[in-house]
């Protein structure tokens, strides 16, 4: 398919761009000294971390527009993102611990921002794990959609009780988070980073989503081949 | 810088190892396919 | 029979279910009084931790018992099919849902009053003065948790591992309602309780807004064949 391809060829274009702009183009980091190459993390970790919430995001109007249409195309990308926001998740949190080591010296700190989000990483398995425990596949649509929207709603939610908690009991804040100031070379980095992260996801629902239907396709065959009585193993 | 290291290495290792998994049960679905609509064939001209 | 009527005869139904066999209530207050001992063991908080870690005890607590009891919400309806018969009658979603979530709510809330007092007991908190608070306290942020926790044991009554699907889906989306209770609270022991104490009301009352309406409004989905 041409437009497969082009998708294709798009990603792998803006990956290498943003590869390019991390590694050659940006600058060290001054402030750290020795480590500031490490600073170089930030620019996946933090496009991997949008990307889940782009993934959650379209967790939440696919869940809504199937409870409105109620067509599996609809439940399917639901789902196919809930998935993909499970992995661009597992990225973020694995590349911040990695960061957070070298640079603050402690692998966790449960500030707002990392708290919510390994929070929201865990819904999104919950999701998930709802999913597979259901078997009746129009139930499975439906229930996911009710608890994708709750969960969806739920999430600024939490992120905004733990920053007024916080507030109340500081801890140890991760700096650096986008738009503390950058630096005109990193911000453009950062941005080039951003923009393949997302026609990554993209490129990536999509086939998440063909799969899904092919494994549809599968099983309306077997269940056209049951039907003219044959065995099917 | 090992740490640099590293997380690039764990971001790509958990990507790939998703495409990989993606791409492995594309291709057991389309054998499938292929099996049923050949098991469909020989049903209808035996 | 209208909406309200609906509403107040499913709620008694659930009361009356719950008189006759006691089970649900009984298994809460029992399992709450076990959580206090194990806290007990577990941290051996002298006045001033208990100060500190007291309200976060005392509502770990209650999230505790009111999984146990919000897994029986829809149990007894599943074990007895008597769910499509409810369905079958010409009662609104709605009312269902309301029905439930206030029997839910109910039984929590009892259970919770037992707790607190045994908590006070135990523990030696020094209720009295901020009892006003408490309540209030204690009646925002049992309601959201009890809405959220309905429409949730709704949801994974449908599924093959219920007991285990409800609190994985409740914990995350009903952590709102914990932080800001227990942070009223904490605030309520505090003297003086400072701005906190209203601002964590507020929070409760807006959360308690949000996740009473949209449970509501998406009741109908889980229940729909």
């Amino acid at each position: 398919m041409r437009s497969h391809n082009s998708l294709a060829i798009l990603t792998f274009v803006l990956m290498l761009a943003a590869l390019y702009a991390i590694f050659i183009y940006a600058p060290t980091e001054r402030t750290m000294g020795p480590i500031g190459e490490v600073q170089r993390i930030f620019y996946f970790h933090v496009s991997a971390n949008w990307t889940t919430f782009l993934a959650t995001f379209f967790v939440f109007l696919y869940s809504i527009l199937f409870l409105m249409k109620g067509t599996r195309e609809m439940d399917i990308r639901a789902a196919a993102a809930a998935e993909l926001g499970t992995v661009f998740g597992a990225a973020g949190l694995i590349s911040g611990t990695i960061w957070a080591k070298p640079v603050w010296g402690i692998w966790w700190t449960w500030d707002a921002r990392l708290t919510s989000f390994f929070l929201l990483w865990l819904i999104l398995i919950g999701y998930l794990m709802l999913r597979r425990v259901v078997d009746s596949p129009g139930q499975r649509a439906k229930l996911s959609a009710v608890f994708g929207i709750l969960a969806a709603v739920d999430v600024p939610i939490v992120y905004m009780a733990n920053r007024w908690w916080r507030t109340q009991h500081p801890a140890p804040v991760i700096a650096g988070g986008s738009g503390s100031g950058l630096d005109g070379q990193m911000a453009l980095t950062l941005s080039i980073t951003l923009v393949a992260f997302t026609v990554l996801y993209f490129y990536l629902w999509r086939m998440r989503c063909e799969l899904e239907r092919t494994g549809d396709t599968v099983e309306a065959l077997q269940r056209q081949l049951q039907t003219q009585g044959l065995e099917v193993r | 810088m090992r740490y640099l290291f590293a997380a690039y290495t764990i971001i790509w290792v958990v990507l790939f190892a998703y495409v990989f998994s993606i791409s492995r049960r594309q291709h057991k679905f389309h054998e499938e396919i292929a099996r049923l609509e050949q098991l469909l064939e020989n049903r209808r001209r035996p | 029979m209208n909406f309200l009527n609906q509403v107040g005869a499913i709620l008694w139904k659930d009361i009356l279910t719950e008189y006759r066999t006691k089970d649900v209530l009984t298994s809460m207050l029992l399992f709450g009084l076990l959580v206090i001992l194990m806290f007990h063991f577990a941290f051996e908080p002298d006045s001033l931790e208990t100060e500190k870690y007291g309200p976060g005890l005392l509502w770990m607590t209650f999230v505790f018992a009111g999984i146990l009891g919000m897994n029986r919400a829809f149990a007894g309806e599943r074990e007895n099919d008597s769910l499509q018969g409810l369905m079958l009658a010409p009662v609104d979603w709605g009312a269902i849902f309301l029905g439930k979530m206030l029997a839910n709510f109910l039984f929590m809330l009892i259970t919770e009053t037992i707790i607190l007092l045994s908590f006070t007991l135990f523990f030696n908190f020094d209720l009295l003065p901020r009892l006003g608070w408490m309540v209030m306290i204690t009646l925002l942020g049992t309601l959201g948790f009890a809405s959220i926790g309905t429409i949730l044991a709704a949801i994974s009554m449908n599924t093959r591992m219920s007991d285990v699907m409800l609190p994985l889906m409740l914990l995350p989306v009903a952590l709102p309602a914990v932080i800001g209770a227990v942070q009223a609270t904490a605030a309520a022991f505090t003297d003086p309780p400072g701005e906190a104490l209203t601002f964590w009301v507020r929070f409760l009352v807006v959360f308690n807004i949000i996740f009473v309406t949209l449970p509501l409004l998406l009741f109908e989905y889980v229940l729909e064949e």
